[in-house]
């Protein structure tokens, strides 16, 4: 026969299902919590890394003038190198829809039956491309509206246009990868197209782009930069210009740095939604062990020392524990696949199949075990402490010694309330440790979804902060330079223009004091009273007229050279010329996400490349401020027309706020997970809340019952437990408020950190505690229904007969 | 009945005078204390209770007869004075020790029996075996049928407290109180919330227990009960008084 001991654990586990439920969903909520994100941690992590290695992504890429098959030939028989290839790699505008162009990238590859290196994975339809089709890249086909087996217009330099016919979708983890961290979110679209179409697409019949990959780590990037050099001066000795090289370590992926920055957060949310699920386990082993002090009592009574009566209870919660590890293993990891398959097409990461990640199921086991044991430490240790005679008596000599605490004072000297919002306030305040906790639980909860929100906004406010060096409506780049007056004159025939800016730009190379190359950098030189830009200074000044060589460098740029100072000077390779120039500023802008940048005057960057008084890149204003996306689009269609007419060849002419578009698509990603967890903090909080009050419900009875004996109607028995639990939801929202500010900078930071590498701008919003408001009001209501009603259904008899 | 095991051999009718002591009270004092002071509910209790005794505390309610019982129990802790059971002193134990020393030695009985709800009466009365480490695997469940038997419940062994009368449930909470087959049982007001009818056959459960080589120490406010137990202490205001009409007055 089972020992009594343990049939009374299982009496408890199946006598009181909704208490039962209540503990074992807050502990699987947490465990859910923790299961999702360590299996997609662990899996994206290892894709990641597989995936990419898989694809052989290059180590080195170099934008050249032309790389010829001999030259390619001398190039894999270099030091260092271990597999070369060169290809066509180029810029077309395609169409998107009426009156749509987008810029996308495409490229030829010289010999697709023999190409090895920044390989792609077929996704649907067929690769490689013949002759009149093309290979869409997929994470980007969305942009550029076609699917499978459409046609997709392009127009080509003259201007004439030409259909290529969609015959493939690709997935290509190194999408992004020649620029900065969040090089994949602001990638153009991507196609493959065949090299005997090159002529056709006027495109010259020359290999541009040479990848290699480097023998020996190809983790470190020290060693890959040197290989590199070796590899920039023999093509310089052959004659062939390098216009950019960049420099990828292999495990490298280009989303990596938005992974990890999510990672952080997300795992820093998991651990608080943790310790909100352990506070709602205290929270109601508390009521529980109240309620069954004469238990304990008799437990003693007949022999039963302390720990042994304990461990009981702590039995009790390990069953808990185990049935919640019963429902989040299979359920976590079901919803963890979900959440992969949607988040691997947002981060471009190829899953290597669904399996089972024992880290993540050892973690939860562990998670399991451990915290309802330590939330329930407390409550068991301080229950089981209690004397038999005081248990079976239901007086504790330290509580007829205690004093009424001031709130009762307090409350009790409240005039003018209604009589039964009196009531419902002092029943509120009765139980101050179990009132505590329920508020710490749905504090934190609303707290921690006021912070998403703010995080959020925070991020915007950088893209903001950022988009003060874009404010140009409309970014017009020709093919060759031209002279500004002329441009200028131009375009004061388009109507809405306010402001037209020649600005001068070059690709160059940050060259370290021993010679080697330490980063590829844009050169920009806008006109030194530019009225398209307001720059962030972290440090130092912005650019003066009477500054010689000056430059202001962004923060990629300052993290290439370390140890740079203000007043240092910097080496640049600019067109295969090395010149010096002081650095006046540091500038705020977005971190790692972005290229290394060095501001200058146009004078001094126009005079280096021998374009002074001509520019390729022209910003322009509207006279309007606060263009749309839309409207600076049609503006920059306007420009683009009347530039064509006047016989230019334009490159592109883009929407001002295009770029900041592209970098929300990666925010969105994170946007959408930090939700998801606010998501579980509000049902654990809401959990917590239904606990409370029908644990106060059921501690009630007895008054309820004399209240309805009295003549109370149902109605006024469920609006006191309705008016409790509003009253419990609103001083959280309060006490939210507050707390969610120290939440909001540290998450805030965490992922301002990991995707900008600084510290973030602290927004408070009022849209968190807006929308919050209106949640803790659904869920105190729905929370406090059903014990409400179930309190409202009590007959008097049953009530009276509870003890 | 052979309710016991025969570890006090039946020594035909009790001698308390011969019998040695079981129980000594010295000098217990108990004091409450409360925000309006401190008030003294034991005010000094010297007394000794001889093996094989049916020793009644009888007093008026309040008089403390349920506190002094605690003190023998060692539920509740004295202010001052000492407790010998055995020659034990019981109030020199830590609380475990106590518990554990009260599970083998003491059967306590409640006026509201103080039976766990969520056990079946065979559960409630196995209880005592397996808190205080006398679990034998299937001789506890033997001899918890056995008491169940003897206590007349053997039809109801699986039921829940909550499913018998009153009576039936106190009668489990003396089958419970003899689980360790203890030398000495303590009752407070066991027939308090009966009914005359069923106070009775209580009552005569202890006189057996009793015969059966028993040391059995009841507490109740009923002085008509007085007349079947072998020995009355009267209680007033804490304190022990010699005749009834001092302690009813
Ligand atoms: N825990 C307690 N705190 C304060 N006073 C108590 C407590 N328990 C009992 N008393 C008081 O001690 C006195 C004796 O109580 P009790 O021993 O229960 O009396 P009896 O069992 O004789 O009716 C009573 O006046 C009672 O009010
Ligand atoms: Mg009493």
């Amino acid at each position: 026969m089972i020992r009594p001991r343990w049939q009374k654990v299982f009496a408890d586990l199946i006598g009181n299902k909704t208490r039962s439920l209540l503990v074992i969903l807050s502990i699987a909520v947490g465990l859910f919590a923790i299961g999702i994100l360590e299996t997609n941690h662990e899996i994206i992590t290892a894709d990641m890394l597989t995936g990419y290695h898989n694809t052989n992504p290059a180590n080195i890429t170099m934008q050249t003038s032309g790389i010829s098959d001999d030259l390619l030939d001398t190039v894999r028989g270099m030091d260092g190198v271990d597999q070369a290839e060169h290809l066509r790699s180029f810029s077309l505008r395609a169409h998107t829809g009426t009156s749509q162009w987008l810029q996308m990238d495409l490229m030829a590859i010289p010999d697709y039956d023999d190409f090895e290196i920044n390989t792609v994975s077929l996704m649907e339809g067929r690769f490689p491309p013949k002759r009149g089709e093309v290979v869409l890249e997929q994470s980007k086909m969305d942009d550029l509206n076609v699917a499978l087996g459409d046609t997709l217009e392009v127009e080509l330099p003259s201007g004439r246009s030409r259909e290529l016919l969609v015959v493939g979708v690709v997935q290509v983890q190194t999408l992004g990868a020649v620029s900065g961290g969040g090089g994949f979110f602001v990638a153009n679209p991507l196609g493959y197209v065949n090299p005997d179409d090159l002529g056709w697409l006027e495109q010259p019949n020359t290999n541009n782009r040479l990848v290699i990959t480097v023998l020996g780590d190809n983790e470190d990037e020290i060693y890959i930069q040197t290989v590199a050099q070796e590899i920039r001066d023999d093509l310089k000795a052959d004659g062939v210009t390098v216009n950019s090289a960049v420099i990828r370590k292999r495990s490298s992926h280009p989303t990596a740095v938005y992974v990890d920055a999510i990672s952080q957060v997300l795992f820093a949310l998991g651990a608080l939604v943790v310790l909100l699920s352990s506070f709602l386990i205290t929270n109601t082993l508390n009521a529980l062990l109240t309620q069954q002090t004469q238990q304990i009592g008799i437990l003693k009574l007949v022999g039963g020392r302390r720990w042994q009566v304990a461990l009981i209870y702590l039995v009790l919660i390990l069953v808990y524990g185990l049935v919640a590890l019963a429902i989040s293993i299979p359920l976590s990891a079901r919803a963890a696949y979900v959440l992969l398959e949607y988040l691997a097409g947002q981060i471009n990461v190829e899953l290597q199949g669904y399996r089972v990640v024992p880290a993540a199921v050892y973690l939860q086991i562990a998670i399991a075990v451990i915290v309802p044991q330590l939330a329930g430490l407390v409550p068991v240790l301080q229950g089981t402490r209690i004397r038999v005679q005081q248990a079976f008596s239901g007086i504790r000599e330290e509580d007829s010694l205690q004093q009424h605490g001031w709130l009762e004072q307090k409350l009790a000297r409240l005039r003018g309330l209604p009589r039964p919002l009196l009531i419902s306030l002092r029943n509120t305040f009765r139980r101050k440790g179990r009132l505590v906790l329920t508020l710490i639980t749905l504090t934190l909860g609303g707290a921690i979804f006021i912070a998403t929100i703010n995080t959020r906004s925070s991020v915007d406010a950088y893209l903001t902060q950022l988009s003060h060096y874009f404010l140009a409506d409309v970014n017009l780049s020709l093919e060759d330079p031209e002279r500004i007056a002329r441009v200028t004159k131009e375009l004061s025939a388009v109507p809405g223009i306010s402001l037209v800016e020649g600005w001068a730009g070059a690709t160059g190379e940050i060259i370290t004091a021993s010679g080697a190359v330490a980063d590829s950098a844009q050169v920009i030189g806008p006109p030194v009273d530019t009225q398209l830009m307001t720059p962030t200074l972290l440090e130092g000044r912005w650019l003066l007229p009477e500054d010689a060589r000056a430059i202001v460098v962004n923060e990629r740029f300052r993290d290439s050279l370390p140890g740079l100072q203000i007043g240092d000077s910097v080496t640049l390779r600019i067109n295969g010329k090395e010149t010096d120039w002081v650095v006046v500023g540091f500038l705020k802008m977005a971190g790692r996400s972005l290229d290394s940048m060095a501001y200058t005057s146009y004078d001094q960057l126009a005079h280096l490349t021998g374009s002074v008084r001509q520019a390729r890149l022209f910003r322009i204003a509207a006279d309007q401020p606060n263009r749309t996306l839309e409207e600076q689009s049609e503006l920059a269609r306007q420009v683009e027309l009347a530039m064509r007419d006047a016989g230019y060849t334009v490159t592109e002419a883009r929407a001002g706020l295009m770029v900041l578009d592209k970098t929300d698509d990666g925010l969105n990603v994170m946007t959408s997970f930090l939700l998801i967890l606010s998501g579980l903090a509000a049902v654990v909080g809401s959990i917590g809340l239904a606990g409370t009050l029908s644990i106060n419900v059921l501690e009630r009875m007895r008054e309820i019952g004399v209240m309805r004996a009295v003549g109370a109607s149902n109605r006024d028995v469920i609006r006191m437990v309705l008016v409790e639990g509003l009253i419990i939801g609103l001083l959280s929202w309060l006490l939210s408020l507050v707390v969610a500010v120290p939440i909001s900078k540290l998450l805030s930071d965490l992922i301002s950190m990991a995707i900008f590498s600084t510290t973030s701008i602290f927004v408070y919003t009022l849209n968190g505690p807006l929308l919050w408001l209106g949640v803790v009001i659904v869920l105190s209501v729905i929370s406090s229904l059903a014990p409400a009603i179930s309190a409202a259904r009590l007959t008097i008899r049953e009530v009276l007969a509870y003890e | 009945m052979t309710i016991s095991r025969h570890r006090n051999p039946p020594e035909a009718p009790p001698t308390p005078a011969g019998a040695p002591v079981i129980i000594d009270l010295r000098e217990v004092k108990k004091a409450y204390h409360s925000p309006a002071g401190d008030f003294w509910a034991l005010k000094g209790i010297s007394a000794q209770v001889h093996t094989g005794e049916f020793l009644g505390i009888v007093g008026r309610s309040g008089a403390g007869k349920s506190t002094l019982l605690n003190m023998i129990s060692g539920v509740d802790s004295l202010t001052s004075g000492e407790v010998l059971v055995d020659g034990i002193s019981i109030h020199a134990m830590d609380e475990n020790q106590a518990a554990l020393w009260r599970g083998r030695n003491l059967g306590v009985i409640y006026q509201s029996f103080q039976l766990m709800p969520m056990l079946s009466l065979l559960q409630n009365v196995l209880l005592p075996m397996d808190m205080s480490g006398m679990w034998r695997n299937g001789r506890s469940v033997t001899r918890a049928r056995q008491l169940l038997d003897e206590v007349g419940l053997s039809d109801h062994i699986h039921k829940l407290p909550s499913a018998i009368s009153g009576g039936q449930q106190q009668r489990v909470a003396i089958a419970r109180a003899l689980a360790n087959d203890p030398p000495i049982l303590l009752a407070d007001e066991p027939t308090g919330r009966l009914d005359s009818g069923t106070a009775d056959s209580i009552m005569k459960i202890f006189e057996q227990l009793v015969a059966g080589g028993k040391t059995i120490v009841m507490v109740t406010h009923d002085q008509s009960l007085a007349s079947r137990m072998s020995r009355v202490l009267w209680l007033a205001d804490g304190s022990l008084v010699q005749t009834r009409t001092e302690a009813m007055a």
